[in-house]
């Protein structure tokens, strides 16, 4: 197995806050290999966003700052580069996508301005050359007609359209790396279906790696190759996209699953997590996700009473296992390959406490039917 | 055995049916656009344009479409939040557009509205026995204790603590908000709410906590549901019956079970194709679909999914040439069903009476058809 390319190792960063220092990132371990598709899937406040923010260390500090662990790109640690250093990997090594292309893009600046800024910021060409590669950017993207898009401004686009422009932006300087925060959530099932598509035909040309940060498992299932699933500022779990849907060994990711309507589900009662994301400066004992955890409950009916202890969780008393409350579990390999941070995970007892590092690519393409068209 | 024969006798051929809850008809809503200094009108938004649905008593439509496509302006017209340009309205059989003063009050008890945003929809200087309670004065239904009472039991029935109502919206995290929403809704015991993507701002985990409430409440009240959403999966799981907008109008509407597991109007098809699966080995094909929905002030002419529809293109393809037509479409020449260029399909039964869709070649099977 090679080197990752991007390896995030122990990761921890905090905040300083009126009441003390928070830590909504602990001890956070993932790695993304050459032209693999890594999603980092978790709801709000999972520490999904802010674990991708400190990889181009673009948190402020203050109030931020990093509390511990490392960040490996391509052999050296982003960490400790000097901010001249840093300045030349961002954008150039490593760029970003955000949910929001309206708030990204400059509203008082045609798109042509903007990417002509970002090119000739990264790369050593004049003006006219810098149109010539904006434009083709925008082809790139699928837009038509780009040499008259470059003089439009950002209001007199679609969302879907924004969304190809700050694509086009983000890979004019070719980065082995794209972060992509959320980058559909805020666009239309038909738009959506557009944007992934293009986004893994960009990957397939240039051999680029992609970080995907979304809450959507279905986004998920269709393009990762590798998934971690966050809660509570930790990685829980970590597997090939076959295995963790196949498979989850998470009691969080079999319940986020479970929950989900999906289109070929029949009627009945969907499965409920219940409660909600624990505020990360008033995160429960032992592992983060026991208050709201079957799987806890369900061992502790059976359990002796040493082995069990009562919690009221929502105003709602309840019994869970005594470790759950007392230790924090530990990410370890369970099953070849296939990492989970929990004390009743199968095969966690034996499990090698080790990094998450996967250089898997998903077998079976989706297939695609493009309707050829207006564009 | 006697039954056998009378039964016959009795039991009428066709009983005559109930009187819906909710009647919609030929419901338009237009937004004057205004130009120049004088602020002529100079065209409209067609948000909605020509709409008929029926909701029965304790039942649920689901009405899914993609931002722009007039489902939200549907569900405030209804309430007059949005003044209707034309149709009608009949809420339970009155005619709930004529309704004036008093009477349009009384009647408006019966019909209420949870919104996307919980953090939006609550004023935050109210505690939530004042936002769930202040309805019920209005109304004059109850107040001082008896209008409490109400609030607690109201609150325990949305899975709170009746102590909450002493508290304000920013102490809830956003599932416990969208669940005092639908308190404040229940409230007057409505017959129906009209629910506007109400889970789609909340995380995942909550998502079918919220679900399974609307769920247990509609079972318990026998209120309707008007469901507002984008999300097709969602809307799967909550619907009697399941209408797809486009461009300010129904362009398929049937039982949800048979809209799924049939769709007939291209457009449903690649909307149930596009939605990503929580699987990562799918079978089905995906239909990417080309371009982006026109505006709503100029659509196109004749079926107004033309420029995107992928069943059009191959039936053009198909056909000998005699009535295909060539057409420009963002710069491009292309061949196409001159009836699908210059006719508007009307909206009728495919297969069974309560399957219907606009479309000239619903049904025909293309590459495009989702292998489900």
């Amino acid at each position: 197995m090679g080197q990752p390319l991007l390896r995030i190792d122990n990761l921890s960063v905090g905040f300083r806050t009126a009441r003390g220092l928070i830590v909504p990132v602990q001890g956070v371990c993932y790695a993304i290999f050459a032209g693999q598709t890594l999603a980092v899937v978790g709801e709000s406040g999972s520490g999904k966003s802010v674990t991708a923010l400190s990889i181009l260390r673009l948190i402020p500090q203050p109030p931020g700052e990093i509390v511990g662990g490392a960040i490996h790109w391509d052999g050296r640690d982003l960490l400790g580069l000097r901010e001249s250093a840093m300045r030349k990997i961002r954008g150039r090594e490593i760029a970003m996508i955000f949910q929001e292309p309206m708030t990204s893009l400059n509203p008082v600046f045609t798109i042509g301005d903007q990417i002509v800024e970002a090119v000739r910021l990264h790369q050593a060409v004049g003006s006219r050359q810098a149109v010539d590669i904006a434009e083709s950017a925008l082809r790139d993207v699928g837009i038509a007609d780009p040499r008259r898009r470059l003089g439009e401004y950002p209001h007199q686009m679609s969302g879907g359209m924004r969304q190809r422009v700050m694509i086009a932006m983000a890979l004019s300087c070719r980065p082995r790396l794209l972060i992509a925060d959320e980058p559909t959530t805020a666009l239309d099932v038909t738009i959506q279906a557009q944007i992934l598509e293009l986004l893994q035909r960009l990957q397939r040309e240039r051999g680029m790696s992609i970080l995907l940060i979304t809450h959507d498992l279905g986004v998920v299932a269709e393009n990762a190759d590798v998934v971690a699933v966050m809660y509570a500022g930790r990685v829980v779990e970590c597997a090939r996209v076959e295995d963790l849907f196949r498979s989850p060994l998470h009691p969080y990711t079999g319940g986020l699953l479970r929950s989900v309507p999906t289109l070929r589900s029949t009627e009945g009662r969907l499965a409920t997590i219940p409660g909600s994301v624990p505020n990360p400066a008033r995160l429960p004992s032992g592992c983060p996700f026991h208050p709201r955890c079957a799987l806890t409950r369900e061992l502790a009916e059976k359990a002796g009473a040493e082995e069990a202890v009562g919690i009221t969780f929502d105003d709602e008393p309840s019994r869970v296992m005594k470790k759950c409350v007392g230790d924090d579990p530990v990410l370890r390999d369970v099953a070849g390959g296939h990492w989970a941070a929990c004390h009743f995970a199968p095969g966690h007892g034996e499990g090698e406490a080790s990094r998450p590092e996967l250089d898997h690519t998903r077998q079976v393409p989706m297939d695609m039917t493009s309707v050829e068209g207006a564009s | 055995m006697t039954g056998v024969a009378s039964q016959s006798v009795e039991e009428p051929t066709a009983r005559p049916r109930e009187v819906p809850l909710l009647e919609v008809r030929d419901l338009r809503t237009w937004f004057p656009i205004r130009k120049g200094v004088l602020s002529r009108v100079a065209g409209h938004v067609k948000a909605v344009d020509g709409v008929d649905f029926d909701i029965q008593a304790g039942k649920t439509l689901g009405l899914v479409g993609e931002s722009g496509c007039g489902k939200t302006t549907v569900g405030r017209t209804i309430l007059r939040l949005i003044p209707a340009t034309g149709g009608s309205v009949r809420f339970k059989g009155e005619d709930f557009f004529a309704y004036r003063g008093e009477a349009l009050r009384k009647l408006r008890r019966q019909m209420q509205i949870v919104f996307q945003d919980p953090v939006s929809s609550l004023n935050p200087r109210m505690s939530v026995g004042r936002i769930i309670g202040e309805p019920l004065e209005v109304h004059g239904i109850a107040k001082g204790r008896e209008r409490d009472e109400r609030v607690a039991a109201v609150l325990k029935r949305v899975g709170l603590d009746p102590v909450y109502a002493a508290r304000y919206p920013h102490e809830f995290s956003g599932g416990q908000r969208q669940r005092i929403g639908i308190a404040r809704a229940l409230a007057l015991s409505p017959a129906l709410i009209i629910c506007d993507e109400p889970v789609s701002a909340l995380d995942v985990s909550i998502q079918s906590q919220i679900l399974n409430l609307l769920d247990d409440l509609q079972k318990e009240l026998n209120i309707a549901f008007l469901f507002i959403a984008h999300n097709l999966a969602v809307v799967k799981h909550i619907s009697d019956e399941v209408a797809v907008m486009y461009l300010g109008r129904i362009v398929e509407k049937a039982p949800a079970d048979d809209l799924y597991g049939n769709p007939l109007h291209p457009y449903t098809q690649s909307l149930l194709s596009a939605a990503p699966e929580p699987d990562p080995n799918p079978t089905r094909r995906r239909i990417i679909l080309a371009g982006e929905v026109p505006s709503p002030a100029n659509p196109p002419g004749g079926c107004p999914f033309h420029p995107r529809c992928g069943l059009a293109r191959k039936v053009a393809g198909e056909s000998g040439g005699g009535d295909v037509v060539e057409v420009t479409i963002a710069g491009k020449s292309e061949r196409l069903p001159s009836r699908c260029v210059h006719e508007r399909p009307p909206l009728e039964g495919k297969g069974s009476a309560d399957h219907v869709a606009a479309c000239w070649y619903a049904g025909q099977a293309w590459e495009g058809v989702p292998e489900t």
